[in-house]
């Protein structure tokens, strides 16, 4: 194997088959965008309704939601790296991606929880879902997910001007395109390719 | 000419033909660290400029944070030049531009927010972002002063939130210091050691 000789086209097939590999690999880590997709999108929609078809005042308490997911994601993290898997630049470069979008998630909440902009907390959550998405789908080549990214940035910029409870809702739509939708049609296009 | 191209690569020069490729798009982009280095140096001093006017009480006149959009035309100047000059763009290079461009359209919408709803305490949002392009282009290139950057930029801002504003302002140049004006001039020194050597 070693002492096989093949062409730069060759090579350049090699280089084509990584870029695939992480696509695969991405996709089956949508597990991920669709566990947290979903998570947030129940979030979203969830304390619209409790907030104002229910008219619940504990409407926030639909966020407790979160914990579970976090269990979940680091149990099957923790089970999914036991597995070898072949790195890749591109793999490693979501990977790290990926780490910095967490840190700042949680930077972020620190932040709006202690400078109580407790009203307007949404335009900056939806201003990083966009920065995930864009940037893995650059690095992957894949479509949907920059255009789910400048489409969330475009949610940011607008839910600006909205009231807190459709704020709610813009979260819940930028959620849906640049997270859960492209998740589903990675899978389905892996599917198709693997066929 | 026709003969190079059509002979056959064995498994390993294929390997050390992607290895040169990659230390090409490092050598070009990122070993220089001008960009960081000028970046670096424009956040210090206008953060130290803000810094003065909140603690000596005096103005300058003018907003010293439109010096980083002025900063922005000799940086796309030399982007363009290169660009010509280029015969080849690494993989590397362009997964920078990705996280770089991505940088500057997400503070693009951190200051439109800040101007246009939350004013002008919003200083532990911006070094949020700072460690964002920061912690990832270290993991990328495993260059740890950067990986550490990003880490510090997002220590900084969750401290910045329990400071004054003046405060805030020696974080945010310490941001710049850590992030981009240390790993810039790092990399420069690295450079030119790594041109010496090649003379």
């Amino acid at each position: 194997m070693q002492h096989e000789d093949f062409s730069p086209h060759d090579s350049l097939k090699v280089i084509q088959s990584m870029l695939e590999k992480t696509r695969e690999d991405f996709s089956r880590d949508d597990f991920y965008f669709l566990v947290w997709g979903w998570v947030t999108f129940i979030g979203c929609t969830g304390q619209f309704v409790l907030k104002n078809l229910l008219n619940s005042p504990k409407h926030p308490l639909v966020w407790w939601i979160v914990l579970p997911a976090v269990a979940f994601t680091i149990y099957h993290s923790i089970k999914e790296e036991k597995k070898s898997r072949v790195k890749t630049y591109i793999s490693e470069s979501m990977k790290y991606l990926w780490i910095g979008m967490g840190i700042s998630y949680f930077v972020l909440s620190m932040i709006l929880s202690k400078t109580g902009w407790g009203n307007t907390v949404f335009p900056f959550y939806i201003l990083l879902y966009g920065l995930g998405t864009f940037v893995s789908g650059c690095f992957i080549r894949f479509r949907p997910l920059v255009i789910g990214g400048i489409c969330a940035w475009a949610l940011a910029i607008g839910s600006v001007f909205l009231d807190y409870d459709y704020q709610m809702l813009a979260a819940a739509a930028a959620i849906l395109i640049s997270y859960i939708v492209p998740a589903y049609m990675l899978r389905s296009k892996i599917k198709s390719v693997t066929a | 000419m026709n003969e190079e191209k059509d002979n056959p690569l064995s498994g390993e020069e294929s390997l050390k033909l992607i290895n040169e490729m990659i230390g090409k798009a490092k050598q070009s982009y990122v070993s220089k660290g001008i960009a960081s280095i000028v970046w670096g140096v424009l956040i210090v001093v206008c953060s130290l400029l803000t810094w003065a006017q909140v603690q000596y009480k005096f103005e300058l006149g003018f907003d010293v944070w439109l010096l980083v959009f002025i900063a922005v035309i000799p940086q796309i100047f030399f982007s363009i030049k290169e660009k010509k000059q280029k015969t080849f763009v690494g993989h590397d290079e362009i997964t920078m531009r990705y996280v770089w461009t991505t940088f500057g359209i997400c503070i693009f919408i951190l200051s439109f927010y800040s101007y246009k709803v939350y004013g002008n305490n919003t200083a532990s949002l911006f070094m949020m972002m700072y460690g964002v392009p920061t912690f990832i282009t270290g993991g990328i290139f495993k260059f740890k002063p950067m990986i550490l950057g990003g880490l510090i930029c997002w220590g900084l801002s969750v401290g910045s939130l329990y400071t004054p504003l003046a405060t805030d302002m020696l974080f945010m140049a310490a941001c710049g210091l850590f992030a981009w004006l240390i790993p810039g001039i790092i990399l420069w020194n690295k450079y030119k050691k790594n041109q010496a050597c090649n003379v």
